[in-house]
């Protein structure tokens, strides 16, 4: 099992060798001058069209023409044909950068065999029905945008009625209810079709553009109801009105509307479809090309929102507010309509990152000409280019587009992770390009780290911590050197202070403390040096030295509980001597020494737990204050680690010796208040309360999932005993958090640091973290609701459904 | 039209590796087709990766800890169970472990996000695996490691220098070259 990566060969058996031998005929064939025999048409045309307008040196009417007329060359081939067809359906989907070019060679193809055009238009008007049907709004997206493309061969108004649809269905469900976000999500489809089509002909158009838009304005321009869960900005109160992020529905209609008043431009879309004067033959025999009726498209009854929850979303940016333009203002429609095309890259592409890589560093293949700056100019550079050039820097582009969707809330389409790993990819592809756009990317976000929801600090953090770790943990960190003497309660020192403990998570201390500056060293102590930490009753001033070694020694040695057992009656006849909760003292005692016997590694502790995890289970069913302890016991043995702490405290709700509301109360209650709010600022306190938040709103998915299920029996009461818990669990943070956010905990109130003006900067430091908090869970608590109430009305459809059905049957 | 063969190759299908031996284990034939639509067909129902939760994780340094292994690979799921992979002999870490989720799609996720890129500043190996079983998390080598252990010529700081039997060949010699010398001086 072990010998992966290296051949050593001989003891392979015949399939290696032949493996190999194959492979080399591969290189053959693609070093081309030995090349014996052409590969078929339609294998020639699969690898031309997956990789159109990939390659900068080729003219685009030159590659479409040829791809088009090798296809038309051979038309009776029939497997061709079809494959033909679906390939170009697909890849629109799959590659939507690439589909105006997909368009292009559907167009020259049909001035020789009008005939494919029907068959496409079959196929995506079945297509687009479809997914409609199941609710893929992005699919649909995508099919609209390939049939748009086609307008200049459609008979009458073309794409026109099937937006006019669409958007007398978002009105009907806009005015059905406010919180609607499915016609919310067609009216952003229609107006990012529309450019598609006006750039095929605009003085055509414009009369009908300006109808639709007229109406769209409505719903576009009328803010979301749920628009402020989404919003990725806390303003501080002090702040006041600073501006919130705009919607894109909205942002999208007044750019369409300044690109109407200037005769729809669009310069920055690629019209492949046109042909240069010497080409002036096709460019006849394309405007004279056969048109086409496009088949009816009936929109279903009801529409469904699909598998994705949808909700408002809002344009993110961290390229925002820059002396020179380095990306599309908001006030463009390029910024809307280039970035749609690369977040459906990003999240289409999660098969393959290193594709969507390579798709951003290249984004300036598939947009016309001069839409950016040359690839790699710096920053600094961009103010000498000239008006007229465009000073888009089209790493700027790329790396904003990915953010977004890392900053996406409520939740982006994928797992965090991915977003890491294409940045990452990203700047392994182009690293003198990328580089420095990600700097100036970290660079914002951590100037906005004390506005940022604190949910997307958190990313941000994961984030920058994880891409360090796979280049060299370099970073610039002299400049951010000042911060270091801030207080810990400041949001870019808690930022520092985080990072530098993920940091350390994924590599380990000395390392890290080597890639730090002077002033940042003494941010990792030498007890975060140690391999394993200090056994407190090592020392003998501890109280319980003596128990907690004997008990130790009997962990280790697998004794039975009867012979741990006196030396814990021991513990609780000295505690009430000297005025201690016995269950506090004894739990204490046990878990450190459990702790200690599995200090070696996750694996130690982990099986060390399950030896004991009888008595751990009695010690947490105990007391509420045991409880507790086993937390303390936890979170202070492993202080220096708390990556390691949070892993145990996982473990043990694993195996409920702990309950997810006392790791809340603990956090929120216990810890909180004897570091008088410092832990609200601690980026693993709020992991541990995230994490175990998300283990609850999961498991409530996964019950709920399973009761929509219509083959399962549905079983009510586990569903609402889970849904029961995790609402108490959001009351019960609500409630610790509105104290500290509004500044009524008691440790607040008899806080005694500092004089009156040093108190009250640290009660509004407190108070601010207190709201960020609280706004993360209350955003996090109204989602699941929604899911709560999304799940159940399909419940309620599946019912019907099965009550007819047996209607039927009985009839 | 079936499972359609995507634009783009997945990152989430099983290696080279594991296939060979699967085939050569099964005794199959492997088509020698360059079309690969065919590939996608002929995997078998009881395919033994198609609910595969746990991964092979290779190319680790031997310095690498559990602890580092969990932060990393937490960020594609929760980790149902972590073995670290032994030298047979000394039992300690030689440089691979197995990974085991709860879901086999947090296994997929792992394959496209996680394979590929850094651990402990080295470049780690992902591979979708049937499923730990009790003596595999020992190095097969000669000398207890992993085998590409024994003859790498390259020297690897993270995985113990040069290969075992390299280094070994070395000190033999090195006997050999010292006990000649001695002889000599007995000589004259």
């Amino acid at each position: 099992m072990a010998d992966y990566d290296r051949r050593s060969g001989g003891d392979r058996g015949g399939y290696n060798s032949k493996k190999r031998r194959y492979r080399d005929d591969d290189d053959y064939d693609r070093r081309g001058p030995r090349r014996r025999f052409d590969a078929p048409p339609h294998v020639r045309i699969r690898r031309q069209l997956l990789s159109i307008a990939e390659n900068p040196m080729r003219a685009w009417h030159e590659e479409v023409a040829s791809i088009a007329n090798l296809f038309t060359d051979n038309w009776d081939d029939e497997l061709l044909r079809g494959n033909f067809v679906d390939l170009v359906l697909q890849l629109s989907l799959e590659q939507p950068l690439k589909t105006p070019f997909l368009a292009a060679v559907v167009l020259v193809a049909n001035t020789n065999r009008p005939e494919i055009m029907d068959m496409l238009l079959a196929k995506l008007t079945a297509g687009i029905e479809a997914k409609i049907g199941a609710g893929e709004w992005r699919d649909v997206k995508l099919y609209l945008k390939l049939l748009a493309c086609l307008q200049s061969c459609l008979e009458g108004d073309g794409v026109f009625p099937v937006l006019e649809e669409l958007f007398s269905r978002a009105v009907d469900l806009q005015t059905a209810s406010s919180d609607d976000t499915i016609g919310t999500e067609l009216v952003k489809i229609i107006l990012l079709t529309l450019p598609y089509v006006m750039v095929t002909s605009p003085e055509q158009w414009a009369q009908k553009a300006m109808d639709l838009m007229e109406k769209t304005e409505i719903i576009a321009l009328e803010p979301h109801a749920l628009q402020t869960l989404v919003e990725p900005y806390h303003a501080e109160t002090a702040e006041g009105n600073s501006n919130p992020s705009q919607s894109l529905i909205k942002l999208l209609q007044t750019q369409l509307q300044i690109e109407a008043n200037n005769g729809w431009s669009l310069s920055f879309l690629p019209r492949p479809w046109e042909f240069p004067l010497s080409e002036a033959e096709t460019q006849t025999k394309l405007n004279d090309a056969l048109k086409h009726a496009l088949p009816k498209i009936t929109l279903p009854q009801a529409v469904v929102a699909g598998p994705r929850p949808l909700f408002p979303e809002v344009y993110f940016s961290v390229c925002a507010n820059q002396d020179v333009e380095s990306v599309p203002s908001e006030s463009k429609a390029a910024a809307s309509l280039i970035r749609d095309a690369l977040t459906d890259t990003i999240n289409i592409l999660h098969i393959n990152r290193n594709v969507t890589a390579r798709h951003l560093v290249e984004v300036d293949c598939f947009f016309a000409p001069r839409t950016f700056a040359a690839r790699a100019t710096p920053f600094d550079r961009l103010r000498d280019i000239e008006p007229p050039k465009s000073t888009w820097k089209p790493e700027d582009v790329a790396v904003d587009a990915v953010f977004s969707q890392l900053f996406q809330l409520p939740n982006p389409e994928h797992k965090l992770v991915y977003y890491h790993s294409v940045l990452t990819e990203t700047c392994k592809l182009a690293p003198a390009a990328i580089a420095p756009s990600l700097g100036r990317a970290i660079r914002y976000l951590y100037r906005n780290v004390h506005r940022l929801d604190l949910e997307l600090e958190n990313r941000f953090l994961d984030w920058f911590s994880h891409h360090l770790s796979n280049f060299g943990f370099t970073w610039k960190w002299t400049e951010w050197v000042d911060d270091v003497y801030l207080p810990d309660l400041h949001p870019r020192k808690a930022f520092i202070k985080g990072a530098i403990d993920k940091e350390i998570r994924l590599s380990f201390a000395q390392r890290i403390k080597n890639t730090l500056p002077e002033p940042y060293k003494d941010l990792i102590g030498p007890e975060m040096e140690l391999e394993t930490p200090d056994f407190k009753f090592a020392n003998d001033s501890t109280p319980f030295a003596v128990e907690g070694r004997e008990i130790a020694q009997l962990v280790k040695s697998k004794a039975s509980d009867e012979e741990i057992q006196p030396v814990i009656e021991r513990i609780h006849a000295l505690a009430l001597d000297n005025d201690l909760d016995p269950l506090v003292a004894s739990t204490d005692v046990f878990v450190t020494a459990v702790l200690h016997v599995g200090s070696k590694s996750l694996s130690h502790v982990l099986a060390a737990i399950e030896r004991t995890k009888d008595r751990l289970t009695d010690a947490g069913a105990a007391s509420e204050a045991a409880r507790s302890q086993i937390i303390s016991a936890v979170m202070a043995y492993w202080a220096s680690h708390p990556g390691v702490a949070l892993a145990i405290v996982e473990k043990l709700l694993n195996y409920s010796i702990l309950t997810p509301a006392a790791v809340i109360n603990w956090a929120l209650i216990t810890c909180g208040g004897a570091t008088k709010g410092d832990a609200l600022a601690r980026a693993h306190i709020f992991e541990l309360v995230f994490n175990t938040v998300m283990k609850v709103t999961g498991r409530v998915r996964q019950v709920a999932q399973k009761a929509a299920q219509p083959d399962v029996m549905t079983d009510g009461d586990t569903m609402d005993a889970e849904a029961r818990g995790m609402r108490e669990l959001f009351r019960a943070i609500e409630d610790a958090l509105v104290s500290w956010a509004s500044g009524n905990k008691d440790e607040m109130i008899e806080m005694d640091i500092g004089d009156g003006e040093g108190k009250s900067q640290r009660e509004a430091l407190v108070r601010r973290w207190g709201e960020r908090w609280l706004r993360v869970y209350r955003r996090r608590a109204a989602i699941e609701e929604a899911f709560l109430i999304e799940t159940s009305k399909k419940v309620a459809a599946a019912d019907g459904a099965a009550a007819n059905g047996e209607a039927g049957t009985i009839a | 039209m079936g499972a359609q063969r995507s634009t783009v190759d997945r990152l989430d299908k099983p290696s080279a590796y594991f296939n060979s031996r699967n085939k050569r284990r099964g005794g199959r034939d492997r088509r020698d087709d360059d079309d690969d639509i065919n590939m996608h067909n002929n995997q078998e129902e009881d395919d033994p990766l198609k609910d595969a939760t746990t991964l092979y994780v290779g190319n680790l340094s031997f310095y690498t800890t559990e602890e580092q292994v969990y932060e990393l690979f937490s960020k594609c799921g929760e980790i149902k169970r972590l073995i670290m992979g032994l030298d047979r002999f000394n039992k300690t870490p030689c440089g691979f472990c197995f990974v085991e989720y709860y879901t086999h799609q947090d296994a997929l996720d792992c394959m496209k996000y996680i394979g590929g890129t850094k651990l402990d500043e080295r470049i780690i190996r992902t591979d979708l695996d049937p499923g730990f079983e009790e003596g595999r998390q020992y190095g097969r080598g000669k000398s207890g490691g992993q085998v590409r252990d024994e003859y790498r010529e390259d020297f690897d700081e993270g995985r113990g220098g040069l290969g075992r039997q390299i280094q070994q060949d070395a000190r033999l010699r090195e006997v050999e070259r010292r006990d000649n010398e001695s002889d000599l001086g007995r000589l004259r």
